[in-house]
């Protein structure tokens, strides 16, 4: 039985070279070896951040991508989103190892040192596959110019809303007749909901979820608000701070006021309490198929404009070209053609609740029959976004700065006049200094659309 | 003459016969070394390439500006380490370590002791309570402070709707670094809690015998006699806790969602160093820190050996 004259110390030779030469074979599998087999011409790396639902849908799309595109191999990842993501994505930038394709908020792209970091867009072979500048909302594609090129092509808009169940408010008499809620244009106005829906809510329940506890919520409803007072951040040239305190401190005692007047319980989970029959809560377009999944009779606006004019705040998902060395032939194509298709094919992905940004898509009939989604698509017209430099977007430089000083206002440890001046004080700061990618300050930074 | 030949050849021979011996030492010592050092040398290969590199190319960037691309660096001298000194978020997040230590290392080394002394004691289902105190240690740190996220949630907690309680554990600042560190207690009591037992087990009986033959009741023999004995483990656990805690990172982050902790008030050392290397992008900065961080690990480390060292000769 066996080879007699194999020793022991032979065999664990051999199992040891069979290993070694295992893991190489598998190291070479991953690089190139499944194009082949595939029998594509053309293979294209695509690097997501998208996860649960998001990367449920975004798969679905790909595959009938590959379906339609027998000679394109899709190679596609899924990587944690936020910080990780974006260091894995300059560091392979970096060595020249970038994917051909990925994603990234558009809030980020200014500070991913377009030009070093990030290849810009040939517009005529976006052209070619069906995607041009006026299928888009002009202030979203602005803002993936840089330098008069187009670095990032955007997928989707999200927004935080104000979701409300229709049952509750129908018994407090806060429905119209069309079914909605009814319009809130003034802080007064939309306390005064507060106050109705919480008499007639579940009790033990809160009547909103706020995120009071939540760095990057709570910076973006701050941002919201903001925007809605018509507040600045800098100058066109990035040179001077025009952050105004005293309608900061407005919007920091309006988040407060929610906690003071017994409207949230700081911390309690905002979804979940949702579902159990909290009337409110403030949360992600993302949440959408979770409440729709839960069968809530439930509605989504965008945040109400208790200042006067609407403004939500927004970030995108957006489509770049990391920096390669040799860019360019069949698969810088595909890499345009696969990301065309996934722009131009978004009804599936505005299942996932996000706001399609190529407007051919929000004019179809299918979209049009989408709830609770053309109750919000006006978001996309009254964008609340954060300023235009290295050091801001989706858990940027800013947004760990200045969610944390928000949060320690709306918790009610500092007082927000106090907390306004913290926050202009780190914006000096923050335009100030040099962006650690390229050594640049957000004025020298080439923001320019 | 004879003799006198002998005793020259016995003179020469002598130093000859040393030196044979010296040779063949030194050839043993070389095999030796050629040996021991195979097999040391995958362990050695691994700490230079994963630690010893690492440290000294730390060192290096904590003197330049580099960003997380790894290119276009240039050297800036000492300016990160004046840039640390006067930052006041590096200071908050450096008291937030302390202040975890100082809650964390007393009560784990008296928890320790204390279980230790009960499984010893217990005759009953022994086994039962060394696995009950020990097991939470084998236990992933991310599962573990997922776990106690869920029991101290404010309205859907456990903690608080057992004692009837309405506290916000985790969402104010008062209390969230002792959520925290209750979660760090009961996840790593175990290690330190079997350092004691194996102690105890080892302690001879006769002791024990021989002062209750004196008349020693059970308070004195567990001044005179358990407490002395261990004297060695309480230090090694105090070292140990003090260097585990001072680095105080996951299970703070996990159970603060990734954030800084309500009002920034659990953002520890290690977890501002990681915000300023992965999303400021600032690896020089974040490696100077890292490195001052090195050094206070260091000074803590040999303070306390200084000090055990100095307490021993004295007790002699």
């Amino acid at each position: 039985m066996g080879r007699p004259d194999l020793s022991r110390r032979q065999l664990l030779a051999a199992a040891g070279g069979l290993s070694v030469a295992a893991s190489f074979g598998f190291a070479a599998l991953g690089t190139g070896a499944d194009a082949l087999a595939s029998g594509a011409d053309t293979r294209v790396r695509y690097w997501n951040l998208f996860s649960g639902g998001d990367g449920a849908n975004m798969i679905t799309m790909l595959d009938a991508f590959r379906k339609a595109h027998p000679d394109i191999d899709v190679k596609d990842s899924t990587l944690q989103w936020g910080n990780p993501f974006y260091t894995k994505l300059a560091m392979a930038a970096a060595g020249n190892r970038a994917p051909d394709l990925g994603v990234m908020h558009m809030g980020r792209v200014t500070g991913f040192s377009p030009g070093r970091l990030l290849d810009p867009w040939d517009v005529d072979l976006l052209a070619k596959y069906g995607v041009r500048e006026q299928d888009y909302n002009p202030a979203l594609w602005k803002r993936g110019v840089i330098d008069g090129k187009l670095y990032a092509l955007p997928l989707d808009i999200h927004v935080q809303l104000c979701f409300y169940r229709k049952d509750v408010l129908g018994k407090a008499g806060l429905l119209g007749d069309d079914g909605r809620m009814i319009p809130v244009t003034s802080t007064d106005e939309w306390f005064d909901v507060l106050k109705k829906a919480k008499a007639a809510q579940k009790k033990g329940l809160q009547t909103i979820g706020l995120w009071t506890n939540d760095q990057n919520f709570q910076w973006w409803f701050f941002v919201a608000f903001y925007t809605q007072l018509g507040g600045k951040w800098f100058n066109d040239a990035n040179t001077e701070v025009l952050f105004d305190p005293d309608k900061a401190t407005q919007v920091l005692e309006f988040l407060r006021r929610h906690v003071t007047d017994g409207y949230v319980i700081p911390g309690a989970p905002t979804g979940e309490q949702f579902i159990n029959g909290a009337p409110f809560t403030w949360e992600g377009n993302w949440s959408v198929p979770v409440f729709s999944g839960a069968k809530l009779d439930y509605g989504a606006t965008p945040l109400p404009p208790v200042f006067g004019r609407p403004a939500t705040h927004a970030e995108s998902h957006a489509f770049v070209l990391p920096h390669q060395a040799g860019r360019g032939g069949a698969t810088n194509e595909g890499a345009h053609e696969l990301a065309a298709y996934v722009v131009t094919h978004a009804l599936q992905w505005a299942a996932g609740g996000h706001i399609p940004a190529y407007t051919p898509t929000l004019s179809t009939a299918a979209y049009k029959k989408l709830t609770p989604q053309n109750e919000y698509v006006s978001a996309m017209d009254h964008q609340a976004t954060e300023p235009k430099v290295w050091f801001a977007g989706s858990t940027g430089v800013l947004a760990q700065d200045l969610g944390p000083v928000v949060v320690s206002s709306t918790m009610g440890s500092a007082k927000p006049d106090k907390v306004a001046q913290t926050m202009k004080s780190h914006l000096t700061k923050l335009l100030a200094s040099k962006n650690p990618m390229d050594g640049r300050t957000a004025a020298q930074g080439g923001a320019v659309a | 003459m004879t003799t006198s030949a002998h005793m020259t050849t016995g003179a020469v021979a002598a130093p000859a016969r040393a030196r044979t011996a010296a040779a063949t030492a030194t050839v043993r010592r070389k095999q030796g070394f050629q040996h021991g050092g195979w097999f040391v040398a995958p362990f050695l290969a691994l700490f230079v390439l994963f630690v010893i590199w690492p440290l000294l190319r730390g060192v290096y960037l904590s003197f330049t500006d580099a960003n997380i691309s790894g290119d276009g660096a240039s050297f800036v001298g000492l300016d990160n380490y004046r840039e640390a000194l006067g930052d006041s978020a590096m200071w908050d997040a450096l008291g937030h370590s302390a202040y975890f230590t100082l809650l964390v290392v007393p009560c784990i080394t008296v928890l320790a002791f204390l279980l230790a002394m009960l499984a010893h004691h217990i005759e009953r289902g022994k086994w039962l309570w060394r696995l009950c105190f020990f097991v939470p240690f084998l236990l992933p740190s991310t599962v573990a402070a997922n776990m106690f996220q869920w029991l101290f949630t404010q309205g859907i907690g456990l903690v608080n709707e057992t004692f009837g309680l309405d506290t916000p554990w985790l969402t104010d600042k008062s209390y969230a670094m002792l959520a925290i560190v209750i979660e760090t207690l009961w996840w790593t009591v175990g290690f330190s809690f079997l350092l004691y037992l194996a102690a105890l087990q080892g302690i001879p009986d006769h002791l024990y015998e021989a002062a209750k033959l004196d008349g020693a009741n059970a308070w004195h023999r567990m001044v005179h006699i358990t407490l002395p004995m261990l004297r060695h483990i309480t230090g090694l656990v105090i070292a140990l806790q003090i260097l585990a805690s001072l680095q105080l990172f996951d299970q703070a982050v996990v159970m603060m969602d990734f954030g800084p902790g309500p009002e920034v008030s659990t953002r520890s050392f290690v977890q501002y160093t990681l915000e300023q290397g992965f999303t400021s992008y600032r690896v020089g900065y974040a490696s100077a820190m890292s490195i001052i961080f090195f050094v206070i690990i260091a000074v803590v480390a040999l303070a306390r050996m200084w000090l055990l060292r100095t307490r021993e000769e004295g007790g002699r």
